[in-house]
């Protein structure tokens, strides 16, 4: 029964996320060519792939290891870049009652942008542990084996691509289509355009902590935006 | 230390600072419980996240904010066939189309 869920909650939980998928090939293309450019060897590109695993905090490091910047600046650097996923970690965390602490750990080790925002909301929604798992992990061992698969096809095909094709604007698009859902309702509309507005006016801040400051922002605009809706309401 | 043991220690380390972030509260699980208020805040960050990463990504160039550009315009297309069609894959063609299709017109 409760591998059923499980192969029942994985197909799910992979259709939902397959068109999403396709924003993290040319994300991982790019990873792989930047790795190789910065003076990587093959062996050592994939030796970060796959130790890291998270298309901002290696893409963020990368100029400061090359820099020679001292290595506590580089894994603070590294925390500001993760920090939105502590948020995330907690919003997400009911959906793993349930399920035993080294598939936590793992979880906890796959967890991307894209697979959260696909997944959080049944995530917390549905019952059976078996079928939870298996519409996380689909997902997420998706993402890694694209991940992986297509960042070493980067490392190989450094220089052969054209920079011009601008690849990366897919994963600009495909965080776009995530957002769309979830901004149909007002106050989410209102944290998305407050956050986004002050990432742009925060882009100087160092070590991208305009980020952390945009998300808060965001998430303060959105509960008072729901706060006077209620009052409107009410009125 | 060698500078290749250098880079390994680099590495570990960085993906220390990704995994116990992303594993903090799932590993924690029901032993650490957030207020009320902050869950019911927390439903607004996956859309606050999204477009703190976005945004600037589209409206910035070069670390300059330039509103009008070929990003901005993919992106109109890219949020029109979203919202038009139910075909997943139509918002990165259109995307794609419009951005290099305007990088060519302007002869970028």
């Amino acid at each position: 029964m409760s591998a059923l869920s499980f192969r029942l909650g994985a197909r799910e939980g992979f259709l939902s996320f397959l068109p999403m998928s396709v924003g993290l090939i040319p994300w991982a293309l790019v990873m792989g060519m930047a790795m190789i450019s910065a003076g990587f060897t093959p062996l050592q590109a994939m030796g970060m792939n796959l130790i890291v695993f998270a298309g901002t905090a290696q893409l963020g490091t990368l100029p400061l290891i090359v820099a020679g910047v001292p290595l506590w600046l580089i894994v603070v650097t590294a925390l500001a870049l993760n920090l939105r996923f502590v948020i995330f970690s907690a919003a997400i965390a009911q959906g793993f009652r349930g399920i035993g602490a080294p598939l936590r750990w793992y979880s906890g080790h796959l967890l991307t942008d894209g697979v959260f925002a696909c997944c959080f909301e049944k995530m917390l929604k549905v019952d059976d542990p078996h079928w939870r798992l298996g519409y996380y992990l689909a997902p997420s061992v998706w993402s890694w084996l694209l991940w992986q698969v297509f960042a070493l096809i980067g490392v190989f095909a450094a220089g052969s691509i054209p920079k011009h094709w601008s690849l990366e604007f897919m994963a600009t698009i495909a965080l776009l289509v995530l957002l769309i859902p979830l901004a149909k309702q007002r106050p989410m509309l209102v944290a998305a355009i407050s956050s986004g507005a002050t990432a742009v006016v925060l882009r100087g801040m160092p070590l991208r902590l305009g980020l952390i400051v945009a998300i808060v922002v965001g998430i303060g605009a959105g509960f008072a935006a729901e706060h006077w809706s209620k009052k409107e309401e009410a009125a | 230390m060698s500078a290749d043991a250098t880079l390994w220690l680099t590495f570990v380390l960085i993906g220390l600072a990704t995994t116990l972030p992303r594993a903090s509260f799932i590993v924690l699980g029901g032993r650490v419980r957030l207020p009320s208020v902050v869950q019911r805040a927390l439903r607004y960050a996956p859309a606050a996240a999204l477009a703190a990463i976005v945004v600037p990504d589209v409206l910035v160039v070069g670390g300059d904010f330039v509103p009008l550009n070929p990003k901005l315009a993919g992106v109109i297309a890219a949020v029109a066939a979203a919202l038009l069609s139910r075909n997943p894959w139509l918002p990165f063609i259109a995307g794609m189309a419009v951005l290099l299709g305007m990088r060519a017109l302007s002869g970028g």
